[in-house]
C-alpha cells in the first residue's frame, strides 16, 4: 500500500520563513528520510514553495478560470509531502508518528496521511491499461 | 522546474465515487500527452479521508486523529508532479486538463523546492545525503 504524508502549511511556510533552528530541522528531516529509505519504504518527498508562487484553475460549467496565488486559507494548503510504500495503514501511522515536528521541535504542526489509489481500485476499465503503460498509479 | 498539481476533493471523491469510463479515458489521453511531452513525473489519486489519519504535533506530544475529516474543500483528492520550463507552461497544461470531477472543481499549481532554494543551512553534507537518497530512489524505480 502506498501512502502520502502531507505537511500542512502555516503562516511561516506561506511567508517563505524558515523556522528557528532550521539547521536542526533539516538534519532531522534528512535522518528520518534516510531511515525511510533504509527500510525500503521511501518513494519520494519534496517541499512546496509558498502559494504566492502558485495558481489555481477553477472548472465551472465548462469554463476554466485562472486565479493567481497567494491563497488566504493557509490551513487548507500543503507545504510538503513524503510518499511511502508500506504493508498496512498501521505501519504508515507508525512512520508518521516518527516524522520530525514539521515546523521546528517546539512548534505546533499537523501532518495528514492518505492512502493512494492503485489501478486495480478503478475496476476493469480499458483506459486503466493506458495509465499502467505510462507508469501512473502503479507501485514502483 | 518541478510543479505539483493538486486536485481538490469534493463530496463525490470523499464518498469514494470512482470516475466514470469517459473521464478515465479522457484522463488517460491527457496523461499520455504529458508523457509524450516529457512533462509527467508522477500522477496519483488518493482514497477518501475516511481511510486516512492526521498526526498533530504539539511540543513533544503526538496525537493521532483518524479520518474522515469534515472540511472537504481543504482536502486533496489527487495530484501530479510535472517537469516544466515555467509556471506559464504548467498553467497551459492544466487548462487542457479534463475537468477532474463530475461538477465544479479546482486544481492548484505549486512550485516544488529544489535543493538550491534552501540556502546555506542545507549544508554540503545534507546536500550529498539528499543526492544519495534521490539516486537510490531512481535506481529503485528503474
Amino acid at each position: 500500500m502506498r501512502f502520502m504524508i502531507m505537511v500542512k502549511a502555516t503562516r511561516e511556510t506561506e511567508a517563505g520563513i524558515w523556522p528557528e533552528g532550521k539547521e536542526k530541522l533539516f538534519a532531522d528531516m534528512a535522518k528520518y528520510h534516510e531511515d525511510l529509505a533504509k527500510a525500503g519504504v521511501l518513494l519520494d518527498a519534496s517541499g512546496l514553495q509558498p502559494s504566492s508562487k502558485g495558481a489555481r484553475i477553477k472548472y465551472s460549467g465548462g469554463q476554466r478560470t485562472l486565479v493567481d496565488g497567494p491563497f488566504s486559507e493557509t490551513k487548507e494548503l500543503i507545504a510538503g509531502y513524503t510518499l511511502i510504500q508500506v504493508k498496512s495503514r498501521e505501519e504508515a501511522i507508525e512512520w508518521a508518528k516518527r516524522f520530525p515536528a514539521p515546523h521546528g521541535a517546539t512548534a505546533d504542526g499537523e501532518i495528514e496521511i492518505r492512502q493512494l489509489y492503485e489501478l486495480e481500485d478503478f475496476g476493469p476499465v480499458e483506459a486503466i491499461e493506458r495509465f499502467r503503460k505510462i507508469g501512473i498509479g502503479t507501485k514502483k | 522546474m518541478r510543479v505539483m498539481i493538486l486536485i481538490k476533493a469534493d463530496k463525490s471523491t470523499e464518498a469514494g465515487v470512482m470516475p466514470d469510463q469517459k473521464l478515465l479515458a479522457e484522463m488517460g489521453k491527457f496523461n499520455e500527452e504529458l508523457v509524450k511531452a516529457g512533462v509527467m513525473l508522477a500522477g496519483e489519486g488518493l482514497h477518501p479521508s475516511s481511510k486516512g489519519a492526521r498526526v498533530r504535533f504539539s511540543g513533544e506530544k503526538r496525537t493521532v486523529i483518524d479520518g474522515p475529516f469534515a472540511e472537504t474543500k481543504e482536502l486533496i483528492a489527487g495530484f501530479w508532479l510535472w517537469q516544466v520550463k515555467s509556471m506559464d507552461e504548467a498553467i497551459q497544461w492544466v487548462k487542457r486538463c479534463p475537468n477532474p470531477l463530475p461538477g465544479e472543481s479546482e486544481i492548484e499549481i505549486r512550485q516544488v523546492f529544489e535543493a538550491e532554494d534552501f540556502g546555506a543551512e542545507f549544508t554540503p553534507e545534507l546536500r550529498a545525503q539528499e543526492e544519495r537518497l534521490r539516486a537510490q530512489l531512481a535506481a529503485k524505480k528503474a
